[in-house]
Order: structure tokens, then sequence, then C-alpha cells
């Protein structure tokens, strides 16, 4: 990944990737509404997928210089199986664990590129990836800890 | 005719060249009225919460209650608003010295010119008058009160006394207090609209006053078949929106409601209710014996329909008699409630769980209608390292072994975490059993969900609350047999969407306590594992909640749902309006008033 194309190129696959996983786990769904859970999961990564897609094509910037909240939920849950009888709670340890799992891989790339566009990219993608896990961590901080 | 009666009109006329008595002012200077002259009303409509007490008190019949353009009828305010007409007023001041919210008061104003009468019929602060910014004129006394400002105190265990046993912590009102109490209801009727199931509260109150206890009791249960029950545990949002807790403390609704029920003996209820059941040749199954369930089963009952009650437990009652403890809801209460219902002849079949003893399927051939009201049984994980550790309990585990007079074993200091309802009886119930209790939680103390009521009674009984404290790791403990948790302390961060502020973990404000166990109570989940797939399908589900149309009905022919497994507010009081509802639904449904009975 040595340019700014290559490197959207990869987010937006990986994107797509999260999109079809989620999908393919709501096949599989065992407990009521789960289906449409994990649906509304996949729409949501279809939706940062099109986000990439418009920042290559120059419709849209990143925001490597906002700052994002972390709540630091994610880090200190264990790991659960995305497994066919899959709970809401754990379907969001899931989809949290893996947006983590994305900032920190964007986060550690900043870190070995030289100053520059590349950089600027890589922590914009960060930057996206940190907000897509505050939005799950916000939907386990009001639906899983409502009472904690 | 004489003369002199003739002459005489002339003699007037010469008092025409005379100069007058009178004085002449123009232009007319208006003199101030005194400062605290009653003049024309003055009312802060963003105050005012439309309860009507104005209204109801005017003598002349000055005031009406109207609907005012942009103001909707939301939870605490009519949307209403006092509309005065001055052919009426006499400008007695009562209207001010009753007014709940304080919003109302006189201006010293006192000159209103117009060529229109209608003009004189207004809607104070709706309409800008004048005089709306003047701070002369009448206002009612801080210290004046035409009903106390404070409710009758109830008599309680203290909290030395009250964590020695599980005995009832609250002793009820006697008579004269509950009339005193009674007293302070301004009759406005907010409570109906929020209450979830538009209890009639005005007028049972008013039954204290005429000493007519069985009437009271009738009026309740034409809503609520679980008075003795939420006269002692109900959320009562009534109490929130009373208006007399705006400059005051709310009516104890929840405490009168009691005070009645409490009066009338459990032999008495068929007599005084009278519900006669006929028999409509339709049967109906009810899948969960708590509270929704059996409010629908009551209703449903009174109908004619012929009830089946299937419950997985051995007793009925639900979270009310397995995750209420004894000292808030004793079982006698909740026991009065149930037999009365069943004694209408609602068949009641205990332990038979619905998917292992009997399949839905088989329900919904059998029956006419099916209402499902299963509850949130499954306590919530908290999904940290270790904690499958064997001393780390759920909250509702706890409830129901104690429920089931059996010792839980939680040893002499317990951390439960949680900050809801759950958490605060889990924690009182070990203060019962003997323990220390340390509440770890996540948030601030305004934050939890929990009544605050309960909250304040936990920390009198000696419970500890640590707030903004995120376990992140259990582990063994250094002395053997115990239980160690690591928690960190948290920052509240505002949430960029305007919820409430969220805790952010401090990982460099970390500690580690130990504990002989700790009880986790942060929530609680349901259990569909009872729809098959092929009905999942047609059911809408989400977070683990059935998503109910309209009667609660469902997408699937003749399946209603409710309760906590259906609603948002997951309570007593919203699960009993669920049952009631449904059995509306239902009896539409098979009396063919109202088409398939789908939503």
């Amino acid at each position: 990944m040595n340019t700014v194309d290559e490197v959207l190129d990869y987010a937006i696959g990986q994107e797509e990737e999260a999109a079809a996983f989620y999908a393919s786990l709501a096949q599989r769904a065992e407990k009521a509404g789960m289906k449409d859970v994990l649906m509304d999961f996949s729409h949501e990564e279809q939706r940062h997928k099109e986000r990439l897609l418009a920042v290559k094509q120059g419709e849209h910037e990143l925001t490597p210089e906002q700052n994002v909240v972390d709540l630091k939920i994610t880090d200190y849950l264990v790991d659960v199986d995305a497994s066919d009888d899959i709970s809401y709670q754990d379907a969001l340890i899931v989809a949290m664990k893996r947006e983590r799992a994305a900032y920190r891989l964007y986060s550690d790339m900043a870190e070995k590129v030289p100053e520059g566009e590349l950089r600027e990219v890589f922590v914009g993608l960060a930057k996206e990836e940190a907000k897509h896990k505050l939005f799950f961590e916000s939907q386990y901080d009001d639906r899983v800890l409502s009472d904690n | 005719m004489k003369l002199k009666d003739l002459i005489s009109p002339f003699f007037v006329w010469q008092r025409a060249f005379e100069k007058p008595y009178t004085v002449s002012m123009r232009p007319i200077e208006e003199r101030p009225g005194a400062p605290a002259y009653r003049g024309f009303h003055i009312n802060l409509s963003e105050d005012c919460v439309g309860c009507g007490s104005c209204y109801t008190i005017c003598q002349n019949h000055a005031i009406d209650m109207v609907e005012v353009e942009g103001l909707e009828a939301k939870s605490g305010d009519s949307g209403l608003r006092p509309r005065f007409d001055y052919g009426r007023c006499c400008w007695c001041g009562l209207c001010v010295d009753i007014c709940t919210a304080g919003s109302l008061r006189m201006s010293n104003e006192y000159a209103w010119f117009t060529t229109d009468a209608d003009e004189f019929r207004f809607v104070a602060g709706v309409e800008n008058k004048s005089w709306d910014g003047r701070t002369g004129g009448y206002h009612r006394h801080p210290d004046y009160h035409l009903f106390p400002p404070k409710r009758v105190e109830m008599d309680m265990l203290g909290p030395e006394e009250s964590v020695e046993s599980f005995t009832e912590v609250v002793k009820g009102y006697s008579e004269e207090q509950a009339r005193l109490e009674a007293d302070r209801c301004v009759e406005c009727g907010i409570c109906v609209a929020t209450c979830p199931a538009h209890m009639d509260v005005p007028d049972y109150i008013r039954s204290i006053r005429d000493g007519d206890y069985e009437k009271g009791l009738k009026l309740m249960y034409r809503t609520n078949p679980f008075p003795a029950t939420c006269g002692r545990i109900c959320t009562r949002r009534c109490e929130e929106v009373c208006p007399v807790g705006i400059l005051g403390e709310p009516v104890a609704i929840r405490w009168l409601k009691r005070f009645i029920v409490d009066q009338v003996p459990a032999q008495e209820y068929q007599r005084i209710l009278n519900d006669q059941p006929g028999s409509s040749g339709r049967r109906v199954a009810v899948i969960g014996a708590g509270p929704g369930g059996m409010s629908a089963a009551y209703y449903l009952r009174r109908k004619g329909h012929a009830v089946t009650v299937f419950e997985a437990e051995d007793k009925a009652g639900g979270m009310l008699r397995y995750g209420v403890p004894s000292y808030r809801l004793p079982d006698a209460a909740l026991d009065k409630n149930l037999e009365y219902i069943r004694s209408l002849g609602v068949e009641t079949k205990f332990n038979t769980r619905v998917g292992r003893d009997i399949q839905l399927a088989e329900l919904l051939d059998g029956y006419d209608a099916v209402f499902i009201s299963t509850g949130l049984w499954v306590p919530s994980s908290m999904r940290i390292q270790g904690e499958d550790h064997p001393r780390v309990m759920a909250g509702l585990r706890v409830l129901d072994e104690v429920a089931n007079g059996r010792d839980p074993g939680i040893g002499k200091s317990v951390a439960v975490i949680g900050g809801g309802n759950a958490a605060m009886d889990a924690a009182r119930v070990s203060r019962r059993l003997g323990a220390e209790v340390t509440i770890l939680y996540r948030r601030r103390i305004e934050d939890m969900p929990a009544d605050p009521e309960e909250i304040h009674e936990a920390q009198a009984e000696g419970v500890r609350i640590v707030i903004q404290a995120i376990p992140v790791e259990v582990t063994d403990a250094e002395q053997p047999g115990r239980v160690a948790i690591k928690w960190g302390e948290a920052e509240m961060v505002p949430d960029p969407k305007g919820g409430r502020p969220r805790p952010v973990l401090q990982e460099d404000r970390m500690h580690l306590d130990s504990f002989d166990t700790i009880i986790s109570a942060i929530g609680q989940g349901s259990d569909l594992d009872f729809i098959s797939k092929q009905d999942q399908e047609q059911l809408e589900v989400k977070w683990g909640k059935f998503i109910a149309g309209d009667y609660q009905a469902t997408r699937m022919q003749k399946l209603f749902v409710g309760g906590d497994v259906a609603n948002r507010t997951a309570d007593a009081i919203s699960a009993i309006e669920d049952g009631h509802h449904a059995a509306r639904g239902i009896d539409r449904f098979l009396t063919g008033s109202a088409g398939s009975g789908t939503p």
C-alpha cells in the first residue's frame, strides 16, 4: 500500500468484507430478532464503504483532525464467538472488537509511514474506525449496560 | 298644574353658567394600583402545567381551561391554559392562592379601555398584555398554602431495625394520616394521563376523603388488578408529574393506593367487585403468570373467556415474587391480588415451561388466542475477564434464592455491580443476610435507573455506593475462597448526541478490592428460545424484545405480547397495562369486533 488510492481500496475492501460477514451471520442467526440486528450492522458497514468510496472520488473528505471519544468499553471485554446462536450483546461485542482492530491497524500504519498525505489518510481512516467503534460502544452503553 | 312646576326647569339652566364642582383631567392620568392590589392576571405560561386548579376553585366560573395553539399536551402538562372572563371575575385571588405551579399572579393594573367587550375574556400569558411584565400586584405569600406543601410522613422501620429481618419496611398510613394526605390532592388528573394504566387517581383519593374504601377499590380494579402490589412497589410516574410536587412534595399517591387496599379484607373482594364472568365459549392461553399475564387473565375472565395460564415457576407473580424482596412487597400483599384473579376461574398450570413442557405451536392450535408475557429472566453478563469465577453470582439468582427461603451463601462482604432496582434489591438483601455491601456503579447517582427512594434507603441501611467505578476484571483474591475485582475510576464525558453523559475509564486510576462475593446486577434480557425459527420469521423482535402492534397484537394471527418482554419501561405498572390492553385486543379479536386481530 504505497499510494492513497491503494490504501483507500484496501479500506473499502475491508468494509465490504465486514458487510458480507454480518450478512452471512444474519443468515445463520438462530435467536429471535438477531437476523434484523445483524442485517442492520451489515447495512452500517455498507454505509461506511460508500463513505470511503466518496472519499476516493473526492466527494468527501476524511477528518484526521477530529477528536473522537474512546469509551474504552471494548478494551476490557472478553472475546466472544460469532456463533449461530449469537445474542445481541455478543453481536455488539464482535462489532466493537472488529472496529477496534481496524482502528489499531490504521493507527499503527500511520506511525510507520513518513509524514505526508499517506499518513494523513491512515490517521483519517483510524478516526473513521474510532467513530464506528464509538457508534457500537454507545449502543452497548445504552442497551446492554442500561442498569450499569 | 302649579306655576312653579312650569318655571322650575328654567332655574336648572342657571347652573350651566356657574363654575363646575367636578374636576376635568385631560389627558386622563391613571393612579397606580396599590402594591398588593388584585388587578389583571399574569400567568407564566411556560411554568403553568395546565392543572386547572384555578378553574376548579373559581367560585364565579370566570376561568375556562382552553387549548392553545402551538402547545401540545405531554406528560405532566395538559396543554391547556386558563382563560379569564372579566365579566365574571370578582378579583378574589383564590386562583392565585391555589396555583400549584406558582405561575399565576395578579398585577396591580386595573384600567382597561376597549369598545369590544369580548376582549375582556383572554388567555393570560398567551395573549400579550401591557401588564405582563409588571412586578407589583398580588402574589401568594410563600408561607401561605391552601394545601400543605409537605406530604404526611410515612412511618417506616429505622435502618438499624430494617436490616435485621425481611419485615416490610414501610408501615402504611393510619386512617387519619391517609385523610390528611388525601386532602393535599387538587384533583387535577394530570397523573391519570401519565400513569401507564391510567388509573383514576383523583377519584380513588377522593374515596379516602369520603371514607368509602369499597368505591376506591372498585375504581382501582377498573384498570389495575394489582393495587396491593402497586401500592407498594409502583415506579409511580404519577408522582413525578403531580403538580403539587412543583412547589412542595407530590401527593403520596402510591401510599394512598396501598391504604385503600389495606382497608378491605381479601374475603370482601368478591362482594365489592362483583365480578361475575360469563362463558363466551372461547379459550385463551397466557404464557407467564407475572403482572402482565395475570392482568390479561383477569380482564379476559371478566369478558367471559376461559383462561389458562402457563407458568414455568411453582407459583404465580413472576418477577414480583422472585425478583422483589419481601421487605418491599410481602407475599401476602401480592397473593391478595393473585388469589382474587384466580378465584374468578383462571386456570394456572405451574411448573410448565413453554418450549420445554409444551410447545407454542400446541397452544396456538388448541386455543383461540395466546398472550405471551414471559418477562426478562436472563441476567446480562458483564463479559469481563474472570466473570465465571465461582464467587460471582447474578443478582437475580440471589433474589430468587432468598424468595424461595434458601441462603445464597454470599458471605460477609459483597460487591454489587449495577445501579438499577435489581442492584439495590440485591444490595439490601445482602445487608439483611449480614454482609457489608459496596455497590460499584459506572455512572453518577443521578444516572442510576433505580428508584431514588431505594437508593436513599440502601444508603441509610449502610450500603456504600462507589460511583464512577468501572469493573474490568475478576480474579482470585489473596485469601482463599474470596474474589477480587479490578475496577477503574471513570470521568463523565458529554454525549455528542445529547444523551446522558457517558463514563470513560481512566486507566491510570485502577483499584483492586476483595470480597466474599460479587453480585452482578447490570441488567436482564429475555429468553425467546421457545419461539421456533419459523415463527421468528413472522414476529418482529428488536434487541431481545417483541415489537407489539395495536392492542399488543403481533404479525402472527391470534398471538399477542406484552409486559417487560415487549415494552421499553419494564416495570410492573406497564406490564399490567399491557395485559389489560391485550385483553381488550383479544376480546375484540374473539368477538369479531376488530377483524383479524392483526395490527
